[in-house]
């Protein structure tokens, strides 16, 4: 008898329930097992594809950890998989599957690029100026990426529109319509390739010990903070509890004077301006200037396999962001040098993201393995 | 076999027992029933429950139940809520295994692994909510499952002659509505597709579980002729109700449960509305009122005229005044589901109200936000604890601050101070005696008087100056009962305004200072517990109102004269 | 009560809806207005036929989905298994063909390929959802993600990049007489025999799910699961079916996508099936989780598709960029309109027979 428009919501709700339902431990040895066996399963995959996946396990290390340069690479990859990872962490903690932090990621950098490039002619030249830009686009990036992801927060809250499907089409429109105004209007007259102009070379983060031009320890520094500041948030503040509360028990937040569809558009917007200094750090640390975001990383989707992975939790974060950045930059050493593409990394993420989805497989291995994986 | 009389007799009982004895001795060659003599009255009896016992870990809900129903009778088995009705016929559906004890069908024991079995042996189960699938039509709610198939596809034909003959067999009207889907129909229809769906299986026995909860009083009336019709055709009912008249105009026979057990069984046309509503809650009190020492002051919370609508839409709340003064417990007393959880809710800020006024301390709080109401001092303890009350996953410390996340010292700005929320669970946990005494314990693995206490104590920490309770002891041990009833009367003698729901009559008797019965969203009437008798108050949960008792116990009634009632036992 | 106060009525409670739909007429209203568009120029016989043709595998997988979903479990992973379905085409195709010229025959073969292939691989995915009580959106997502990463590395194993060559499409047949009609003759019997299946396709799933058993069965499996419990039909069972046929069905869809119109498999970016998985989700939603309106939906995410083309054939300069975005944004609009639609009131639960 009951039904209509709110089952869906209740299903999601029921969804994140189960999600959150495992102890600590159980958390921890289900992230392990899963990494394992995808690694495990990737490897097959590379034999089974005549490949050498002795070779290929040892590559992907390599390319992770092998010299000082992998290591820029994998902790610049990482830094990014963090602050995404977060930004996914927060709006699943509250039982809002949030699958848009790519497009709130792509909006937050474009901010943050017509923001350096509007001002720069503005300000002064040198260090202070570019300080201030990079703070001034950072701030802009916070607010765009926000905006947009409060977007499907008031569709999901106030139309019951499945955020799911609408964050994923707005990724699709934010591609869209940042490629469309970058190739229409601000491509320098005269080039060919979808380009923004450079950012003045005083706009950047020094490179400190790794030498790297994509690769700053201040950019790692941001994303540690910004996992401190969730952290504190959802740890220390009413507003983290009100948030996490909903997730777990949204009639019980109800009850405590939560209001449920207020909470899932702050939820969101807290989530997109995450997603929104990602963008930022993106635009400002790894690329310098802004382009076609089709040609992107998808840190964003990555991402929610980091946070699968941590189990929605930010401190947990930034060991699942580390491992992801080291299995990005494993893979695409391994796309250059062994001709195993690099696709087969983003196979393998899946596969962990599928495993964690399923707690129940392990609890069932556990029970028959005598491994003590079942509860109580 | 012990004959039923071996519960807590009273002379209702015995009287009942004696009617039912000179019954039986008018009937020919009847056994009482439950005492089984073989198979030689198989015939008689569709369906005979044999001392089943069914126990829920510790909780009794059905100790050693007797009850016999004669072939195309109405049998009528009428309880307050939690009395065992629904536990008994779900053993007997199948849904549960008793623990002990015998069901039989037509004589032969049968052990039902599943309702499926049930159906099979021709028993049908009409439920509260109902087993239709809304956006189906009622043919294809019918035959779901049994469909008549013709070269691959579903033969509608076939099955709508089906159910016509079947409508025309009982008098139906439902052959109107087969294409139309279930969900367009009213409840009225979608009970009767309900009963049409058991026949189409065969089905001999119908338990219908408080079939008249959800109709208007003409769809009653409508249900009646239906029953009446499908006794006529042999088939044998269970009519489980908490409505006693209805008991008596349809049935044949009532069998009245009180705390799992059988108090009796009567004929129908030998006893009264009276002597059933004593029956039925009629017990020795376990706790005595007592003398209350302080009067109650200035009114707290005035509700007028509130209307209230819940999720489908219907008015649940239809038009409630009342006033809740300092220092007086408010009871509203009632059968489940006739508006006090929307009431409720309306209170305490989850719900907004249709129209009407609620007053709190003379300031319109009806356009408050839960939270501002929290923060202006209304408490609530919650009637479903695992939903709302606690969160299950958190420990006990988390759990302290639900609802206290704007509440000083507990918030501080935007920051929350768990040095303090820790202190202050720890503080209600000593003072409310909840173990075990361990801040970081699950609140799920809490027995449920542990969680409830829990409960009362962060609620009554916060100093309100009103506090809605809902069903405060619902699952909860005696021991806590007692604990929780001494800390309302705490709060009430120390001058809060308590708002008490419960639909267990002793415990609004024994706590309240004016009780108002609540039935299909009105007050049948607010009167003073002492000057009424259970039977009075049974008679009015059942809608009917009393035209004795309480006549001065309106909102306007003068302080002095409860503090009267309270000295003077009765 | 009468239509007018209904609508009103319904106007009252849905004020975001109405307001959203109003909105909606102005602004193609407006664009009409402010782009000159010629209207008449854009509703041709050759805008319906490629809008049907972009439809297919839409309609396809929006099919299976709405099974899936009517049954109780929420497929989301649709998009992933179009990927598969895309890949295995084009690759049954090569393979067959021994990796020289792709003839018809491979094609068809590549079709059943995927169709096999899905299948099996949403036997897996049902095991977790239905029996291992997996997370339904997770899970589908993580087929998502599977299909991105398989996809391509599966392509590059085969043809050393990303993509596929350039392959043919299934090609037109044309039935003689029949069609010489007017316009019925060009759009169905002068056409891609894709088309039929997938109009076949449609029809029998309308049949199966209205007027046989097997369709009463999934309807009451997603809506109130104890009722056809109680009636003694197994709902994980009716669940699995429904699973696999959405599984197959999106196959089905990629493969119509890859070797039917695409011309091969293309694995760069999202992958030539580019939300169309998605979009397949919300055609159905659209359409009611009613077979015929999930295809009359996919037909205007379809014509949306074409736009381009059309705007193109007909001297509107609009970038491409944008005209592409319109599938996505009709999609945004449509979801937060039909927020009355009737989701199945089980969807998402997994059900336990002792309960």
């Amino acid at each position: 008898m009951s039904g209509t428009a709110g089952g869906a919501r209740a299903a999601l709700d029921r969804a994140a329930d189960r999600m959150v339902d495992a102890t600590a431990v159980e958390r921890f040895v289900i992230a392990v097992a899963s990494t394992a066996l995808a690694l495990a399963f990737g490897a097959v995959v590379v034999a089974v594809s005549g490949y050498d996946a002795v070779e290929f396990m040892s590559a992907l290390l390599y390319g992770a950890v092998g010299n000082l340069q992998n290591v820029a690479f994998t902790l610049r990859q990482s830094t990014m998989l963090v602050l995404a990872g977060v930004a996914v962490a927060v709006a699943f903690r509250a039982g809002v599957f949030n699958i848009g932090v790519q497009g709130q990621f792509v909006v937050g950098g474009f901010a943050t690029t017509l923001t350096i490039l509007f001002l720069a002619p503005h300000l002064p030249r040198g260090t202070v100026g570019g300080v201030l830009l990079m703070l001034f686009g950072t701030v802009a990036a916070v607010i765009a990426g926000g905006a947009y992801a409060a977007v499907p927060g008031v569709m999901k809250a106030y139309a019951d529109a499945n955020e799911v499907i609408t964050t994923i089409m707005l990724n699709f429109i934010a591609n869209g319509v940042v490629f469309y105004l970058i190739d229409g209007s601000l491509r320098p007259p005269g080039t060919s390739s979808p380009n923004t102009p450079s950012f003045p070379d005083y706009v950047g983060l020094p490179p400190f010990a790794f030498g790297s031009s994509s690769f700053s320890v201040i950019g790692l520094g941001v994303a540690l903070l910004a996992v401190a500041v969730v952290y504190v948030v959802v740890a220390r503040t009413g507003f983290g509890y009100d948030l996490v509360t909903s997730g777990y028990q949204e009639s019980a937040a109800a009850y405590s004077g939560v209001d449920p569809k207020r909470m899932v558009v702050a939820t969101m917007t807290f989530s997109g301006m995450i997603a929104g200094v990602c963008g930022a750090l993106f635009a400002i640390m790894i690329l310098g200037y802004y382009t076609d975001p089709a040609t992107f990383p998808r840190f964003g989707f990555d991402a929610i396999a980091v946070s699968l992975l941590a189990a929605n939790n930010p401190l947990g974060v930034v060991p699942a962001g580390l491992l992801f950045g080291g299995l990005d930059a494993g893979g695409q050493y391994i796309g250059f040098t062994l001709d195993v593409p690099a696709e087969l990394i983003d196979g393998i993420v899946g596969i962990v993201v599928l495993f964690v989805a399923t707690p129940e497989l392990f609890r069932i291995a556990g029970r028959f393995g005598g491994l003590g994986g079942g509860r109580e | 076999m012990s004959p039923p009389t071996e519960t807590n007799a009273d002379a209702a009982e015995t009287n009942a027992n004696s009617s039912e004895t000179k019954a039986n001795s008018s009937e020919t060659n009847a056994d009482a029933p439950g005492e089984s003599e073989g198979a030689t009255d198989a015939a008689e009896y569709a369906v005979e429950l044999d001392g089943i016992t069914k126990r829920f870990g510790d909780v009794v809900a059905n100790d050693g139940v007797d009850m016999a129903v004669e072939r195309g009778t109405v049998h009528a088995l009428v309880g307050e809520n939690g009395a065992g009705k629904t536990t008994l016929m779900s053993v007997l559906y199948g849904l549960y295994r008793p623990d002990e004890g015998e069901v039989r069908i037509d004589g032969d024991p049968v052990r039902f692994g599943s309702p499926r079995d049930a159906i099979d042996a021709g028993v049908g189960m009409i439920h509260q909510h109902f087993q239709l699938v809304d956006p189906m039509t009622v043919t294809q709610n019918v035959v779901l499952g049994h469909e008549p198939t013709a070269s691959g596809l579903v033969d509608e034909a076939s099955a709508r002659a089906d159910i016509e003959s079947i409508c025309s067999t009982y008098g139906f009207d439902v052959d109107r509505y087969l294409d139309t889907r279930v969900e367009q129909l009213g409840v009225g229809v979608q009970q009767r597709v309900e009963i049409i769906k058991s026949l189409y299986r065969g089905a001999d026995v119908l338990i219908l579980d408080e079939p008249t909860a959800v109709l208007t009083p003409n769809e009653v009336t409508a249900l009646f002729d239906v029953m009446n019709q499908l006794t006529e055709q042999g088939r044998s009912l269970v009519f489980i109700t908490h409505k006693l008249e209805e008991a008596l105009e349809v049935a044949d026979r009532v069998t009245v449960l009180r705390d799992g057990a059988v108090v009796g069984t009567v004929e129908a046309d030998a006893t009264t509305r009276g002597e059933l509503a004593r029956m039925m809650v009629g017990r020795d009190v376990l706790f005595e009122r007592r003398p209350r020492e302080t009067a109650p002051g200035h009114p707290a919370l005035r509700v007028s005229a509130l209307r209230v609508r819940d999720d489908r839409g219907l008015e649940q709340v239809r038009g409630v005044d009342f006033t809740v003064r300092e220092g007086e417990v408010f009871g509203v007393a009632g059968v489940e589901g006739n508006g006090q959880s929307e009431l409720v809710e309306a209170v305490t800020g989850l719900r907004a109200a249709e129209s009407g006024g609620i007053e709190f301390d003379g300031d319109d709080i009806a356009g408050l936000s839960r939270r501002e109401r929290i923060e202006t001092g209304v408490a609530y303890v919650p009637e479903d604890r695992q939903e709302r009350g606690i969160v299950g996953e958190y420990d006990l410390v988390r759990n302290a601050a639900l609802g206290n996340q704007t509440i000083e010292p507990y918030a501080d700005g935007w920051f929350l101070d768990w040095g303090a929320i820790r202190e202050h669970a720890d503080a209600i946990i000593d003072e409310y005696d909840v173990q075990p005494a361990d801040s970081e314990a699950e609140a799920r693995s809490l027995s449920g008087g542990n969680q409830q206490k829990f409960i009362v104590g962060r609620e009554l920490e916060r100093a309100p100056r009103l506090l809605v309770a809902s069903h405060p002891t619902r699952g909860v041990d005696i021991g806590s009962i007692e604990f929780i009833h001494d800390r309302l009367r705490e709060m009430r003698d120390a001058g809060v305004a308590v708002l008490l729901v419960s639909s267990k009559l002793d415990e609004v008797q024994l706590l309240s200072d004016r009780t108002a019965v609540m039935f299909e969203g009105e007050f049948v009437d607010v009167v003073d517990p002492d000057d009424v008798t259970e039977e009075q108050l049974g008679l009015m949960m059942a809608g009917e109102t009393s035209g004795s008792g309480g006549t001065e116990a309106e909102s306007d009634t003068e302080p002095g004269a409860v503090e009267t009632d309270g000295e003077g036992e009765p | 009560m009468s239509a007018s106060s209904s609508a009103a009525d319904y106007a009252r409670r849905n004020p975001l809806t109405v307001g959203g739909a109003a909105l909606l007429v102005v602004v193609a209203a407006a664009f009409v207005v402010a782009f000159d568009v010629p209207l008449a120029d854009l509703l041709t016989v050759g805008t319906l036929q490629r809008s049907l043709r972009a439809a297919m595998p839409i309609a396809l997988a929006a099919v299976g989905g709405l099974y899936a979903e009517k049954s109780g479990v929420f497929n989301i992973g649709l998009e992933g298994f179009m990927i598969f379905g895309a890949l295995t085409g084009a690759a049954g195709a090569w393979l067959a063909s021994g990796g020289d010229s792709v003839g018809q025959a491979d094609l068809w073969v590549g079709i059943l390929a995927a169709v096999v292939v899905c299948t099996l691989l949403t036997v897996g995915f049902a095991v977790l959802t239905v029996t291992f009580e997996a997370d339904q959106i997770v899970a589908g997502l993580a087929v998502w993600f599977l299909g991105l990463g398989f996809g391509p590395f599966t392509a590059t194993v085969i043809w050393g990049g990303v993509s596929s060559p350039s392959l043919p499409n299934v090609d037109d047949v044309t039935v003689p007489l029949l069609a010489d009609l007017p316009v019925v003759g060009e759009l169905l019997f002068d056409t891609s025999p894709l088309l039929w299946i997938t109009v076949l396709v449609v029809v029998v799933a309308w049949v199966v799910l209205y007027r046989t058993r097997y369709g009463y069965w999934v309807q009451a499996a997603g809506e109130n699961p104890e009722a056809l419990d109680t009636a003694g039909v197994d709902v994980n069972r009716v669940r699995y079916a429904a699973v696999v046929v959405s599984g197959a069905l999106a196959g089905l869809g990629g493969a119509v996508l890859s070797v039917g119109i695409g011309s091969g498999f293309t694995g760069t970016g999202v992958t030539m099936v580019d939300g169309r998985g998605w979009i397949a989700i919300v055609a159905y939603l659209f359409g009611n989780y009613n077979p015929l309106g999930a295809f009359g939906a996919s037909l205007l995410f379809g014509a949306m598709d074409m736009l381009q083309i059309q705007f193109q054939t007909i001297g509107v300069s609009l970038p491409g960029s944008i005209v592409g975005l319109f599938p996505y944004v009709a999609v945004l609009v449509v979801l937060t309109l039909v927020g009355y639609t009737r989701v199945p009131a089980a969807v998402g639960e997994p059900y336990d027979t002792e309960q």
